[in-house]
């Protein structure tokens, strides 16, 4: 960086008025007498974007908070951290190369959905059951693991769609059978601390799957051949930069922005899986009654909806879309017995960042930690640091979020406080 | 009197002999040697898994050639996770409950230099196999021994190699930030720029396995070569990630971690790995000694692997040499192990091991660092080429130094 000075005098100066912003903004929130719970965040954004003037503003007028407003004032804190580093440090690739941050910012936005897809299957569970699954990174892994023994091993003419398939059934039947033989005394009074008993049940389900896959597999990595392969395909035809150019294994906009195949197709189809579960959720009976039961489980029962059968569907289609996301990916990464343990990890900050129980908020807190580790992997000056805190970049990002906003960024309280009981 | 006294005296002679000869017999059977290998993550359970299979096949020679002093021996294995802070709980372990005499083994650098101090305090012999880190021999412990190289050895290696390609003037290199990554980074770079080249060093967690953004970055940077110092799946991920960004072994000269060496789980996870460069411990297999032919046959056939690993042999002869020690001890003591391992002069896998430096010699008396204090000395470092799709690394072409080499490098994109 050529004058650090710059760009940490801007951020000590956006700390120092959104710490602030967040405190002064909440003490006159409660002195009118105004609702308080987005004050800190919308404060905190509000000193750090705009300084005294946007303090000072809200300060006078005291507005409502809209998610809006909050977004707005963020993104404009965002964009000034932004600008004080490019002036700070101008020959920085992040700064002086389009074409690289146009590449990081996709790369950061593919691996962030299937970040934010593979936490949807945790918020699923925890916001019926209440409970946080441990053995999440387990269903990832066996995902992967079904792919290539069905496809390999025990069945070389299966396709990849078969593969696919038999996994998320099989991941599927794994969560519905564990669910019904060890979480059900969660549910029936006959445990002091269900949830502490969900998490430890999780946790010998983590172990047992994967040390089942040790014994069974070893330990050497394993990899399948891409799904599918890309049509070679140039758009416009014959142009000197085309827009979008095609091989076998790869995609390239622009002529800058390269994404591999195995990256985009599983980007794509858990975009398209996400499509499909907000129809099951939204426009389907079962999806109703899921809903309903995360929002008020006695409620839901009186309207007829089984809990239980509920909690059930709930765990294995958690633990299906965690396997799917891992079947998807055994085409891009080296597959292992311990592969799930850091994307499991992720996906805990996600949900966590998001919000617990609230899955817009655990996708778009995917793509916010997929961009963030993209930026900080990519513009960090020191080489030698930049990726070896891949990991710290999204829990930089939780305990700002937390601080400012201790449910997340879509979060609310739980509604029914039963961890899986009643009904 | 004098009578009496003679036969008092003989009496105790024979007491004393007894007694000796009682403590020898008496040797707790089996005799165990600990064996440290990484056999869960984040530790390279592929290489721990082929020194564990290394490591049981020499208890089993040795063990069907007659034992250690008249005992068979017992490899306890002890899972290091590749960890420090599991490493310093196994040692005490194998030390204080499984009760071992001596320790073999180790892949990690950082397992090593955790588990070094234990056993030193404690007097137990460690003779390591798969350390390099530079310190595991050069804070000079009594008890501490080492088969492996050192690893500013093999980054000597790695840049005077990488000089050899014409008109480089940029290295990109990918380190895992332990106690083997880091130091052979530092090295690597700073033999590169005092050569003129310019070196940009790319640090990672050990289990890393998304790899785009860096391989966009390394990118950025356009190399004319890149070196991996990475162990384990991660360093699949990052070959075959930077050959589907176009930056991989076919695409410029690329050296990949060693892992590669079981060129089967290579191949399987970087299809497109042609024209790889691997760093390889040992002499090809065309000049192994007896003992490493037949070792390599035992091992393809127990494991099905097409090729025998540098440290699976490493970690084959680390129990051998301490299995030797002991017998030529004569006892399970320590100290009496450490001054057989200073005389030792061991046929193993890898050719002659023995330690030139120890108690009797220190380095310094031959102008050389503390490096060097119970090291082999002869460690053969060679760099491979798979200039074939789907080669076995064991056919694969020595392209350097030039003592072993067997073909020209091929450099591609040049």
């Amino acid at each position: 960086m050529q004058t650090p000075e710059i760009f940490w005098t801007v951020i000590l100066w956006m700390i120092g008025w959104g710490v602030l912003g967040a405190v002064l903004l909440r003490r006159r929130y409660l002195a009118r007498d105004l609702d308080t719970s987005n004050v800190p965040f919308a404060g905190a954004m509000a000193g750090a974007a705009l300084g005294p003037v946007g303090v000072g503003l809200l300060w006078l007028r005291t507005p409502a908070l809209s998610a809006r407003l909050t977004t707005a004032l963020a993104l404009l804190a965002v964009v000034l951290i932004a600008a004080a580093f490019s002036f700070a440090d101008p020959e920085n690739n992040c700064v002086a190369n389009g074409a690289f941050r146009a590449s990081q910012i996709t790369n950061g936005i593919i691996i962030g959905i299937i970040y934010g897809f593979m936490a949807l299957g945790l918020t699923l569970i925890f916001s019926i059951l209440g409970v946080v699954s441990f053995a999440h990174g387990e269903f990832y892994m066996i995902g992967g693991m079904l792919v290539y023994y069905i496809t390999v091993v025990w069945f070389p003419d299966a396709g990849p769609l078969m593969g696919v398939l038999g996994a998320c059934f099989i991941a599927f039947c794994i969560g519905a059978i564990f669910e019904r033989a060890m979480l059900t005394p969660m549910y029936t009074g006959k445990i002091d601390r269900p949830v502490e008993y969900g998490i430890l049940a999780t946790f010998g389900l983590a172990f047992t799957l994967q040390y089942f896959v040790q014994a069974i597999h070893g330990a050497s990595p394993v990899k399948v051949q891409r799904f599918i392969d890309f049509p070679r395909f140039e758009w416009p035809a014959g142009a000197e930069t085309p827009v979008i150019a095609t091989s076998r294994g790869n995609l390239t906009l622009f002529d800058t922005v390269s994404i591999s195949n195995p990256r985009f197709t599983a980007a794509v189809t858990c975009i398209l899986v996400l499509l499909a579960l907000l129809y099951l959720l939204h426009r389907t009976w079962t999806g109703k009654a899921l809903r309903a039961v995360s929002q008020d489980r006695e409620a839901a029962a009186i309207a007829g909806i089984d809990p239980n059968r509920m909690n059930m569907l709930a765990f294995a289609l958690g633990g299906m879309i965690a396997a799917l996301a891992g079947a998807l990916l055994v085409q891009a990464f080296s597959w292992l017995p311990q592969v799930g343990a850091i994307p499991a990890m992720r996906s805990f900050v996600i949900v966590v960042l998001g919000g617990l129980g609230s899955l817009p908020g655990a996708f778009v807190g995917g793509i916010m930690v997929g961009l963030v580790e993209a930026a900080g992997t990519g513009c960090i000056p020191d080489a030698q640091k930049a990726a070896s805190y891949i990991p710290a970049y999204g829990m930089i990002v939780l305990t700002l979020t937390l601080l400012l906003r201790p449910t997340g960024l879509f979060g609310r309280r739980f509604s029914s406080g039963m961890h899986g009981q009643g009904g | 009197m004098t009578s009496i006294l003679t036969r008092r005296g003989l009496m105790l002679s024979a007491a004393t002999i007894a007694l000796s000869a009682g403590a020898a017999m008496a040797q707790d059977c089996p005799i165990k040697i600990g064996a440290l290998a990484p056999l869960s993550a984040p530790g390279t359970v592929v290489g721990g898994e082929a020194m564990r299979d290394a490591m049981m096949l020499a208890q089993a020679d040795i063990n069907a050639a007659g034992g250690v002093l008249g005992c068979p021996i017992e490899v306890v294995l002890a899972d290091s996770e590749g960890l420090p802070e599991r490493a310093t709980a196994v040692t005490e372990r194998l030390i204080t409950q499984d009760n071992v005499v001596a320790i073999g083994g180790g892949y990690h650098s950082s397992v090593g230099v955790a588990a070094k101090e234990v056993a030193d305090a404690r007097g137990v012999p460690v003779v390591f196999a798969e350390t390099w880190n530079d310190t595991i021999t050069g804070d000079k412990h009594k008890y501490i021994f080492r088969i492996a190289p050192l690893s500013s050895w093999t980054s000597n290696i790695n840049w005077q190699f990488a000089l050899t390609l014409p008109d480089i003037k940029k290295v990109a290199i990918l380190t895992e930030n332990t106690d083997y990554g880091i130091p052979a980074s530092q090295e690597t770079a700073k033999g590169l720029e005092a050569n003129g080249v310019a070196a940009t060093i790319f640090s990672v967690d050990i289990g890393t396995q998304d790899y785009a953004g860096i391989v966009e970055r390394i990118k950025a940077e356009t190399p004319d070569m890149i070196i991996t110092l990475v162990t384990g799946e991660a360093a699949f991920n990052f070959t075959q990630q930077a050959a589907d960004a176009g930056i991989g072994p076919m695409d410029l000269p690329f050296q990949t971690g060693q892992d590669a060496l079981e060129s089967g789980t290579y191949w399987t996870n970087v299809p497109d790995g042609q024209y790889a460069f691997v760093q390889r411990i040992g002499v090809p297999e065309s000049q192994f000694t007896d003992k490493g032919r037949a070792f390599a046959a035992a091992y393809k056939a127990k494991t099905g692997k097409s090729d025998v690993e540098s440290y699976a042999m490493e970690a084959y002869d680390s129990i051998a040499v301490l299995a030797q020690a002991i017998e030529e001890a004569g006892s399970t003591d320590g100290d009496a192990i450490v001054t057989a391992l200073e005389k030792i002069s061991h046929e193993g896998t890898l050719g002659r091991i023995y330690f030139d430096y120890g108690l009797k010699r220190d380095p310094s008396a031959d102008g050389k660092g503390d490096e060097w204090w119970h090291q082999w000395p002869d460690p053969a470092i060679t760099i491979i080429q798979f200039q074939k799709q789907g080669q076995a690394s064991t056919d694969a072409a020595i392209v350097y130094p030039e003592a072993y080499k067997t073909a020209e490098p091929i450099w591609v994109n040049r």
